[in-house]
Order: structure tokens, then sequence, then C-alpha cells
């Protein structure tokens, strides 16, 4: 090689260590016994750990926090097989612990990192060393935490109902549904305010509401396995799963009660009407199932309000 | 399947051929892997239009809930991308084979998915560019999804292409219950410049 062009391979190489240097990856060599051969300024930057005390240092003696039987998983069959391995941020969110590079505005504390482990090959073809590549997909990778968490919100809303928090209307038949078609055995209960309307007049919206959810919070305290709902407006739904109709009773009369005592510190009466049905042997569908709760219901209306009627043919 | 004429059945044996030497390296590391006989199969050949991906991919496994990787790579202007498909009946012996000790949760079994797909993609696309002397990057998996139904898979599709070569391996493990579907794709420009390197192989 001529001297020129010896100098010209001097300057490339010094090129390409600038840029190794200050590339905006992570960039670690590691030889077969783990021990640290390179480690770029994104790694000193991000750690603190300079190249000099990087050097020659086993990599989980500098990092006990990294978990060397997960790492050498994906490294081994780099040695071995000579084939390049990657890691994502959905396995583990980090390899090296880093803070976010946005400390004021990036909304996740540490870095999430990808990293691609290559193998790196001797003269003889072996591959004796790796390069560990690092990533930073933070702003990836918490915006599609987001969108996960918004699609999340979104089907919740599809079948929540945001004042009470209990299933809606259109969810809570479906479970009617599946509850019929399963072949088993309880009652349906029917919960309508009474002259909800008069009251809406004389409290304000936000007093009315706060009764309403005040009978949400009453209706989860049955428990997960009696699906409760806001059918709509002033009115609830409940399936009471396996419960018989003197127990389904006794339910609704401690319900009618509790919100009889909703307003026992007010001048106004607040007070429900509930309407209750078994589902028998000859029910023939859910939604008939439906409309003799209903049924039960309107009987209690009919006969003078703030009471509980059971379904009779 | 309409196969149309971007490749010609010159062509197409040669892809059989290169794909056969690759997916035996892929194999064969894949074996060193699990150490156990993997088994080897025919690769199947083909040219998929855009709304043709789903069923290609819904005749690739037999069961109905999957968890899949892909992978894109790129070299001499030449770019794909490898699916990687995991019937979920396959991770409990895959868990035994990799000596993964532990609960077998959705974490455990994305760790299997990719340690699996960084073995098999990258031999496999590595001994086709090998033969071709292209030396392909290739960029970070992306996980699909994981117990989703097969059509869910590429639901939010990509829609920048027409045509596409599709290379579709189904491995198995001899003894144990493991099946997965490599499925190497390259969209129609690509594919002209493949064609003209294996023209020159032809030669």
């Amino acid at each position: 090689m001529s001297d020129k062009g010896q100098v010209d391979t001097i300057k490339d190489i010094h090129w390409l260590m600038d840029i190794l240097q200050n590339i905006d990856v992570g960039l670690v060599v590691l030889d077969r016994n783990y021990e640290v051969q390179l480690w770029n300024a994104f790694m000193e930057g991000h750690s603190g750990v300079s190249p000099q005390l990087a050097k020659g240092k086993n990599l989980f003696s500098l990092f006990p926090d990294l978990d060397e039987t997960w790492f050498k998983q994906k490294a081994e069959p780099v040695f071995q097989l000579k084939t390049r391995t990657f890691t994502i941020w959905e396995q583990r969110p980090y390899l090296f612990h880093f803070r976010n590079s946005r400390p004021i505005t990036g909304r996740s504390k540490f870095m999430y990192q990808n990293t691609s482990i290559i193998p790196l090959e001797s003269v003889t073809r072996q591959a004796d060393h790796l390069c560990v590549i690092i990533y930073d997909v933070t702003d990836t990778a918490v915006g599609k935490i987001d969108i996960s968490r918004a699609n999340q919100t979104l089907s919740e809303i599809q079948v929540r109902d945001t004042l009470t928090g209990l299933t809606n209307k259109s969810a809570w038949l479906n479970v009617l549904e599946n509850y019929y078609a399963s072949q088993q055995q309880g009652c349906l209960l029917l919960l309508d305010m009474d002259h909800f309307r008069d009251l809406n007049h004389a409290l304000s919206h936000q007093q009315c509401d706060e009764i309403l959810r005040r009978i949400g919070t009453g209706l989860k305290t049955l428990g997960d396995e009696q699906h409760a709902a806001r059918f709509g407006g002033e009115i609830f739904s409940v399936i009471l799963a396996g419960k018989g109709a003197d127990e389904a009773m006794q339910i609704a009369e401690k319900l009618r009660r509790s919100v009889l005592s909703l307003g026992k510190n007010s001048q106004y009466t607040i007070s429900a009407s509930i309407g209750v049905a078994e589902r028998l042997d000859d029910t023939p569908s859910a939604s008939e199932w439906l409309s003799n709760a209903d049924k039960a219901l309107y009987h209690a209306k009919e006969s003078g309000r703030n009471r509980t009627s059971l379904f009779k043919r | 399947m309409s196969v149309a004429a971007i490749i010609n059945e010159d062509q197409r044996d040669c892809y059989q051929e290169l794909t056969n030497v690759a997916m035996g390296q892929a194999a064969d590391r894949l074996a060193r892997l699990l150490n156990a006989y993997v088994v080897l199969p025919i690769p199947k050949i083909s040219v998929i239009e855009n709304s043709d991906l789903n069923m290609a991919l819904q005749g690739a496994t037999s069961d109905s809930s999957v968890s899949a990787v892909c992978q894109g790579f790129i070299g001499a202007g030449i770019s794909g991308e490898a699916m990687l498909m995991f019937n979920d009946a396959s991770f409990a012996s895959l868990a035994s084979l990799m000596k993964y000790s532990g609960p077998l949760t959705q974490s455990a079994e994305l760790e299997l998915l990719m340690d699996t797909a960084s073995v098999l993609i990258g031999a496999c696309i590595h001994g086709i560019g090998d033969q071709l002397e292209i030396v392909f990057n290739q960029g970070h998996p992306v996980v699909l999804g994981q117990h989703c139904d097969m059509a869910d898979l590429v639901a939010y599709g990509n829609n920048g292409w027409d045509k596409a070569l599709a290379i579709e391996i189904h491995y198995t493990i001899e003894h144990v219950n493991i099946e997965c579907e490599l499925l190497l794709l390259f969209t129609e420009e690509s594919v002209r410049a493949l064609n003209k390197k294996i023209d020159y192989l032809l030669d």
C-alpha cells in the first residue's frame, strides 16, 4: 500500500470511529466471557460508566441488575449459531436501565429499548465476539401503550354506563341472552325509581345523578356473579344468578329498603318499585323472561309503588 | 390464487431450489437450538395478490389461534418481509425443548416466539442471500399478535403492494406437537430485481 493509501485508510478508520462514538444508538462489544471490549459514547452518556472503566469488565458485574440468564439465552445462539438475535421492548422494556433521554417532557421515566445482538467473526471465521446494539424506542413504546389503553377505554365505554360504572343496556342484554342460553336457573330483577321526574324537578340534576350513582354502588355490592346494569334512565336490571324466588325477593326487599333510606334526611321521598321474575322451566326465551320481570314491575307500580312484586302467571 | 407472470416456470424452480438449501440451513440451526429432529418440508412458491394474503395465512396452519412476528429485511435494493406463525398449541412443547422453566405466561410465550424467530428467520434469509450474493439486513421484529385469530393478524393490512412472491415453509418437529409456518414475502419491484439475479444463476 502506498503512503497516501495508508493515510486514506487511517482517515477512513478515524471517521468510522468518530461515527461509532457519536451515533445515537448504544454499541457494546463483548467477548466470549461477556467482558466489555467496546463501549461507545451513547453507553457512556446514559450509564455514566466511562469506556476506560468498562473495558475488560464483566458486563454482569458492571450491571448487576441485568438478568444474566435471560441475556445469555439471547446471546449464546449468537456465539454458537452465528445468528443475529433480537429483543424487543414488549419482552422486557429495557436491557440497561437508563433514564428517558428527555427527562422533562418524556412521559416515561426510563428508556424503552430494542436490541440487536450480532456475531462478530474473527479471522478464523469463529464468532468469538458479539456486538449488542441498543436502540432507544421510548417514543414508539409510549405511543403504542397509549393506543392500546385508548382502545381498552373505548371498548369499556361500549359496555359501561359512565355515570354508575355498571354494565349498559346493550351489553347486559347480551349477558342475559348468554345466561339464558346456558340453561342456568335464576331470577331477573327490574328496579325503577318512583316519581323520578318529580324528583328531578325538585332536586338538582347533580343530586339526582348522585342518587343513581349510589344505587349503582349498592348493586355492585351484590357481587360480580350477579350481573347488574343500568337498564336506562332510572331503571336498573339484575340477573340474580342461581337464586330462587324466595331468596331473590329477600334481596329485592333489601334493595328497596336501601333506596328508601337514601331519602331519610331529605324532605322528599326517594323510593323504588321492583319486579322479580324467576326463570321457570317453560320460560321460552330471554326476552320473555325479561317481559315477565317487567310485568311484575308494572304490578308493583300499580299496587301503590315502593314495593316488590314477584311475577305470577 | 392467480399465478401472475411475475415469475416464469424456470424461475420458480430456481426459487424452490434456493429455498430448499436455505431452509435446510435454517432447520439445522433450529435443530441445534432445540436439540430435536426437524422434519424438512417442501417449500411452496406462489404469487399472491394483496387480497389473498389472508387466505395464504389461513392455509398456513390448521389451528385458528396463533401468535406471529414479522421482520423486514433489505439488501441490494431488494426488500421483503418474513412472517413466523406459531400454532398456539406449540408453546408447551417448545418451552420444554428450550428448557424454559416457570409458568407459560403470555410473556414467556413471547420470549419463545422471539428466540425461535431470530434463529429461523435469520438463517433462512441469509441462506437465500448467500446463494444470490446479497447481504440482507434485518429490521427489528414486530409482534403481529398473540393468541389471535389468523384473520386478525393482517387486518390492518399494508396496501402499498398488489402482488407478491410468497415462499411458504411449514416446519414440524418430530415426535412433539410443534408446528410453525415461515412465510417470506417479496413485493413485485423486489421480485423484478431478484429475477435478474436468478436469471444470472440459470444462465
